[in-house]
């Protein structure tokens, strides 16, 4: 902290107090924002792709049930961390704190498995990054996305050992609201990465 | 409550901590000042390592045919020289400014996230010694600042790839920019969390010091910028190190995408290099005017709008590619545009100098050179927007010059007018006034003999970094003339060294506002104590410093804000 934290000054945030949300939480909200932005970038980059190759449209030689029953466990994996884990910290309750962080932890490692198993059974028929740059564009954007709910299920991992330590009270649970920010964001992105990925040939017919 | 009171403790006698020796005060700091000032020391020290490298530059180009440097060398001497100067100078400089400075402009006790301030420090500090580090593995990067596709491609052979650069090379350059990126994104989020929430009581939106202001703007752009240069060269790395194609023509991958996604990047860069010093500028002019900024309004704004266009025209560098002519078309239109907020910012400095009581002190000629040489930079600029007169002069010294005078005219004169500016606020110590007049005069001979005739051997035909050139072109005097200026330009940093040395150590006392200024920030101690303000000031006015020292003529009393 700074200098004047230490010495008795009141702390910036009580100085400056003009109501609303807290600085941590704007300072999550610009990060999350620059995020959002290397996804545009890359969405961009594919999208570009696709056009300059002759616009027939990428298609993945795999089902498309598979990543959509996928995407509904990894969108549903924002409802306990929302309604279970911090409504029960808003008032107090560490035991929904505890189980709906575990249940949001646990809906997230299993997307992260399905995904594996999808890569590999797309390398398995031939697919790969270096195969085509249909492959480059596809492992790129999907697996930036996964990269995002690793670092997510790392920080939520983080917030769930701290959480079973008693770290969060009722008026203190700043961290885990970040990892909560964090986790909506990498959940809202993937409704991106999927519609442009999965979707949009199907549109094509 | 609206203010609120120190209450100073009497420190107890007991062992020291490392935090609390001299050294690790400063190596465990989160006061934003000095971290501030670190920022600054390591943008000079990289400033002087640029500057090196456009000596060692210009010695290669002074007379056709040189020897003093070979081919290779000379690509990783101006790739470099670019790097450094671009993010490990001008970006550190204006965020170690924006750093000391801005709380203490809008009255805030730190920036809003202290420790994510150092962090951003220390990423740039060994991010810019791991870029430069690459010399000593005989691996400085080569693919020029901008780093092409597929000229940068491939660092693996093997995998499906034709290798044009095989060495690790272009892998310094992409993990630094992707390092120094990090850093960039932390203290830009810092800042704009810090300039919305920190701000003492009345110190508006519209009463904020234009400083302030486009620090603000900036920090959007590196927000909603930076991503861009971070996609592209993560991709760049993939492709060389995993063997994808996305910069590769050869597998229906495009080595145009690398230009569009770092131009989308790219162009609001310079203007990240640029707004800040604009800042300066419109805080320098009022102060040695003795008037208030002439449309202050407009002058914000304007920054603001800028920023939004700088979205807008990636692709002007890139109208030689063959873009579609709709696409020439829009972009040569959306840059002709930023002419505009651009101009309304110099007319409002004019109109400041109108009838004001100028004083010639060395911030004040640093600020005048600034809009005299910006002015220039802009208008060349203007006519590479015309696509006819692009294809002409693209890719040759033409581009070199507009872009020195933009980011040396422009971006170094602000610097320097900032340095001399606070300085007395950073140390309690006056620079030289006659050394700084040495230096200003030095410099702006030296940057008009350096970079003006750029402007003719581009209309000549001297393409941008060729590394030698026969004797028989008709480039040899104007070169030449380039290289005596270059070394009028060392001359003149070399003055402010001796000048910077000598006034840290017996300097004039400076007292607390040396330049009878209007802002919060000389309303405190030089330099000010670690909690800045005792009691946290309340704002009336843009011009609260003025308000207090001019209480019967206060700006409240008789203007409206």
């Amino acid at each position: 902290m700074s200098v004047a934290y230490r010495e008795g000054i009141p702390a910036l945030e009580q100085v400056h107090d003009e109501g609303g949300r807290s600085l941590g939480w704007w300072g999550m909200m610009f990060f999350i924002a620059s995020e959002a932005l290397i996804f545009a970038n890359l969405i961009a980059a594919y999208l570009y792709l696709e056009i300059r190759q002759g616009g027939h449209g990428w298609r993945l030689p795999s089902e498309i049930w598979y990543p959509l029953i996928n995407t509904i466990i990894l969108l549903g994996s924002s409802a306990p961390i929302h309604y279970i884990a911090a409504r029960g910290i808003e008032k107090g309750s560490q035991r929904r704190l505890i189980w709906g962080l575990l249940a949001t932890i646990v809906m997230g490692a299993i997307f992260l498995g399905g995904q594996v198993y999808e890569y590999s059974s797309l390398i398995s028929q031939g697919f790969t990054p270096q195969s085509q740059l249909f492959g480059s564009a596809f492992f790129t954007l999907t697996g930036f996305h996964g990269l995002h709910v690793t670092v997510g299920l790392i920080f939520l991992l983080i917030v769930f050992v701290r959480a079973l330590n008693g770290h969060f009270t009722k008026e203190r649970h700043f961290a885990f609201q970040a990892g909560e920010m964090y986790w909506h964001f990498v959940d809202a992105v993937w409704i991106f990465v999927f519609s442009i990925v999965y979707l949009l040939p199907l549109l094509r017919g | 409550m609206a203010t609120s009171t120190i209450v100073e403790r009497p420190a107890l006698v007991r062992q020291k901590r490392f935090s609390e020796t001299y050294i690790g005060q400063w190596l465990t700091t989160t006061d934003h000042k000095k971290i501030g000032i670190m920022y600054m020391v390591t943008a000079f020290f990289f400033f002087v390592v640029g500057g090196l490298e456009a000596l060692l530059i210009r010695t290669q180009l002074a007379l056709p045919d040189g020897k003093v440097l070979d081919p290779q060398t000379y690509n990783e001497i101006f790739t470099m020289h670019g790097t450094t100067m671009i993010f490990l100078f001008v970006m550190p400089m204006f965020t170690g400014l924006g750093n000391y400075v801005v709380p203490l402009m809008i009255g805030a006790r730190d920036m809003a996230f202290p420790r994510l301030n150092a962090f951003g420090y220390w990423i740039v500090l060994f991010g810019g010694l791991f870029l430069q580090s690459s010399f000593l593995f005989h691996a400085a990067p080569d693919g020029g600042w901008f780093a092409y596709a597929p000229l940068t491609e491939c660092g693996v052979q093997g995998v499906n790839c034709i290798p044009a650069t095989p060495s690790i090379n272009m892998d310094f350059w992409a993990l630094g920019v992707l390092l120094l990126g990090i850093s960039s994104i932390a203290g830009a989020l810092n800042f704009v969390v810090t300039i919305f929430k920190l701000r003492a009581p009345g110190m508006t939106i519209n009463r904020m010091p234009l400083f302030v202001w486009m620090t603000l703007v900036t920090s959007f752009l590196l927000l909603f910028a930076l991503p861009s240069l971070t996609a592209a060269s993560g991709l760049l790395l993939l492709d060389r190190h995993l063997g994808t194609h996305f910069y590769q023509a050869a597998f229906n991958g495009d080595p145009l995408l690398w230009q569009h996604l770092f131009w989308s990047f790219g162009h609001p860069e310079v203007y990240i290099l640029i707004l800040p010093a604009f800042g300066i500028v419109s805080e320098v002019l009022p102060v040695f005017s003795r008037k208030p900024i002439f449309g202050y309004t407009f002058v914000a704004w304007s920054g603001v709008a800028i920023g939004f266009l700088s979205f807008t025209v990636w692709a002007h560098h890139m109208f030689a590619v063959g873009l579609p002519v709709v696409a020439q078309a829009f972009f040569a239109t959306s840059t002709t545009l930023i002419a505009i907020p651009t101009a309304v910012k110099i007319f409002n400095w004019l109109a400041t100098l109108y009838g004001g009581k100028l004083s010639f002190k060395t911030p004040m000629l640093f600020a005048l050179g600034f809009v005299a040489m910006f002015l220039i930079g802009g208008l060349n600029g203007v006519a590479l927007a015309i696509v006819p007169f692009d294809y002409q002069v693209t890719d040759s010294y033409f581009v070199i010059a507009h872009l020195h005078y933009v980011l040396f005219g422009g971006a170094v004169f602000a610097i320097f007018a900032a340095i001399f500016y606070w300085f007395p606020k950073m140390t309690g110590k006056l620079l030289n006034e006659r050394l700084g007049q040495i230096q200003f005069w030095l410099m702006l001979i030296g940057v008009n003999v350096t970079f003006f005739p750029m402007h003719i051997l581009g209309l000549l035909g001297m393409p941008r970094r060729i590394y030698t050139y026969a004797p028989d072109l008709g480039w040899n005097e104007l070169n030449l003339l380039e290289t005596v200026g270059a070394f009028i330009i060392a001359a003149a940093i070399l003055v402010f060294l001796f000048n910077f040395v000598t006034s840290l150590r017996q300097g004039q006392p400076a007292g607390s506002d040396p330049w009878d200024a209007f802002t919060l920030e000389w309303d405190t101690a030089s330099p000010p104590e670690p909690y800045n303000f005792k009691t946290i000031p309340v704002v009336r006015s843009r011009r609260p410093f003025y308000d207090k020292k001019n209480p019967e003529t206060a700006d409240w009393k008789v203007a409206v804000h």
